[in-house]
């Protein structure tokens, strides 16, 4: 393992990769700020620029992104209560009203000392649990595979919000029929492409990540105007961002035990740094004393550390089942296993192997995002909030030009950007439907992986269906996915018979 | 009335059906009939699986719908609708004008009409906030990274 960090050490050491990684880490932030604008969207725009340059460097600069629109989703929470991501909600139970007060500084410190030692945390345990994970997963076949790719997809249904499931579910296959699209790559049948040479190769994964979060998300905010876009006419104090040694002794348990829950809700696939982050301030709020239990939602120190711990934390440990299996568990990690498909590198237990300065780089490049976070973005958030009284028709205008050029850049075919306008309207509609997007990413990008192996495992079983109950080991993952599909339904039913 | 719940489910209904008749159509190569998964295998359970959660979802609300009317439309206004559609139009447009005017012009042009659709009336905030940028932007990607952008079908 120390020479792997060594590898790792020396390709995010690099001049140009430290810069990809500080570089990240602001548009990371500056997109995150945004409210309405996720790590998704952000990850999504800067695909086209990773494209032109080396794997290490694109996912390096890809986990900046990913850490920068964390943090930048805090700061929009605290300063004007308007989280840019559902991971930060939580963060701004306690967090605005700190704002409120005239501690804005201080909550932002909170927010970058927690989510600090949080990813410090999550990094060091992913250093610690990836390499065994990749090596047990070796041992996997191709049905282990498929029914660790249900379950993903199960999960990420069923920790969708509360009455979602069935949306998140049909969203789920309807992104597993889009790959469906295109030459099938073993018998080279074409399928569903009604003639059309341009959809032979399929439909691309930028196009569909662009369109879904990007464009979309850009249009929703067009859409919906009354999502809060900063309070402009009175600019908010920022304040001391200096924390007292108490309030450090009040803080530190908090971020200890959060980022350890937060850690592992990031590893379960579909659960991510929302739940982990309401989860922390739940358990928190009932760990905390009696009268700072009332505090809660009131600018508690405790109630603002825990989510923003867990949060980060989580984001680190979404990467396990990623580097080790392959299998994205939450969407943000989807579009990265995209990206990496996209560079000719297949995440899973080879990845360490294959291409360990990938593997290495990502893990301590998530390190030193946290240490630029707090070094470099703190200190300049009072500037960095001015994003927050951009003119929405900029932004937005910008994000449109961005998300389409980006497509164009790729593939240089108009027709990939008019299927990217149908999906960015498929997508508004969905969306005022209330249909959750990252489901549908996440059943894309695995769809093709399912495919592969479903029938590699058939060609080892000679046709037989047992081999997806014959070992334990695929019969446990299977009845997990099917104990997790079943569980909203017997609780939907559970609910009704109550109500009868 | 419809809730948005129905209508979800029904849109993914037509979808799935539509997905199913296809599905089914696909034309299998002969040496893939005796295969145990063949091209049209897995679309097949993708568009049973589709089929059976629009139909549960569907079964879902009119559970729901003895109890309660559902999930309510989200409120919008006109001004907003028509806003968000010119600016699907204007995507189209510049799509489809992007190779025959070439980069610089459909970009400035596109910027330009999008900050006036977003209600900006500054000429001079138009002009600043797209020309500039379809520039940099063009001297970045041909100049300092080399990436061929169409300088225009109709005079080149």
């Amino acid at each position: 393992m120390l020479d792997g960090i060594l590898l790792g050490l020396s390709t995010a050491l690099q001049w140009q990769n430290l810069l990809y990684v500080i570089a990240g880490c602001f548009v990371g932030t500056f997109i995150g700020m945004l409210p309405g604008l996720g790590p998704i969207t952000a990850i999504a725009l800067m695909i086209p620029i990773t494209y032109s340059i080396d794997p290490s460097s694109g996912m390096i600069l890809m986990a900046g992104v990913y850490y920068g629109a964390i943090f930048g989703g805090s700061t929009s929470s605290i300063l004007i209560n308007a989280p840019g991501v559902a991971g930060t909600v939580a963060s701004s139970f306690d967090g605005y009203p700190l704002a409120k007060q005239g501690m804005a500084g201080k909550a932002l410190a909170i927010a970058a000392w927690a989510s600090f030692t949080g990813g410090t945390i999550g990094a060091l345990l992913l250093m610690l649990a990836a390499p065994t994970l990749a090596k047990v997963s070796l041992s996997f076949q191709s049905a282990d595979y498929v029914a660790l790719m249900c379950l993903g997809l199960t999960a990420i249904a069923a920790f969708s919000n509360k009455g979602t499931f069935l949306k998140a579910m049909m969203m789920t296959v309807f992104g597993l029929t889009l790959s469906t699209v295109g030459i099938d790559p073993s018998s080279g049948t074409e399928r569903f492409t009604f003639g059309n040479t341009d959809l032979l190769d399929g439909i691309s994964f930028l196009l569909i990540a662009m369109s879904t979060f990007a464009l979309a998300e850009a249009l929703s905010n067009v859409l919906k105007p009354e999502v809060k876009q900063g309070n402009s006419e009175q600019p908010m104090q920022i304040g001391s961002i200096r924390l007292s040694k108490a309030e450090v002794k009040e803080i530190s348990p908090t971020i200890g035990r959060s980022s350890l829950l937060g850690f592992i809700i990031g590893v379960l696939p579909g659960a991510g740094a929302t739940i982990a982050s309401f989860m922390a301030y739940a358990a928190e709020r009932n760990l905390a004393p009696k009268a700072v239990q009332e505090k809660f939602g009131k600018g508690a120190l405790r109630g603002l550390a825990a989510p923003e711990s867990a949060n980060n934390a989580a984001c680190t440990g979404s990467f396990v089942p990623l580097l080790t299996l392959g299998i994205p568990g939450s969407g943000t990690t989807a579009i990265m296993l995209g990206a990496l498909i996209a560079y000719g590198i297949q995440p899973g237990p080879m990845l360490m192997q294959d291409n360990p300065d990938v593997f290495w780089a990502v893990i301590i490049s998530m390190y030193l995002g946290n240490i630029v976070l707090l070094i470099l973005n703190l200190p300049l958030i009072p500037y960095l909030a001015r994003v927050l009284i951009m003119p929405k028709a900029i932004l937005t205008m910008m994000i449109l030009f961005f998300s389409l050029i980006g497509v164009y850049l790729v593939s240089f075919n108009t027709f990939d950007l008019f299927m990217m306008i149908g999906f960015a309207l498929i997508a508004l509609v969905l969306r005022l439907l209330a249909f959750p997007m990252a489901p549908l990413l996440l059943g894309f990008i695995l769809g093709d992986m399912i495919e592969s192996n479903v029938r590699r495992a058939m060609m080892t079983s000679d046709g037989s269906l047992s081999i997806f109950w014959d070992k334990p080991l695929t019969l446990g993952i299977m009845l997990l996915a099917i104990i997790v599909l079943a569980m909203p339904l017997l609780s939907f039913l559970r609910l009704r018979k109550a109500a009868v | 009335m419809l809730n948005r719940d129905t209508l979800g489910a029904l849109i993914f209904l037509a979808f799935f059906t539509a997905y199913a008749v296809f599905a089914w159509q696909i034309p299998l190569l002969p040496f893939e009939e005796m295969d145990a998964v063949n091209s049209a295998s897995i679309p097949k359970v993708y568009a049973v699986l589709g089929l059976m959660f629009s139909l549960l979802a569907l079964l879902a609300q009119a559970i729901k719908r003895q109890h309660s009317s559902g999930e309510g439309w989200p409120q919008i206004n006109l001004r907003s609708i028509g806003q968000t559609a010119v600016l699907l139009l204007l995507m189209w447009v510049y799509t489809a004008l992007l190779e025959p005017i070439g980069f610089l012009l459909a970009t400035s042009v596109f910027l330009s009409a999008g900050f006036f659709i977003m209600g900006e009336r500054r000429w001079r905030v138009l002009l600043l906030a797209s020309v500039p940028v379809a520039v940099v932007f063009w001297l970045i990607m041909t100049k300092l990274l080399g990436i061929y952008l169409v300088p225009g079908e109709l005079w080149s």
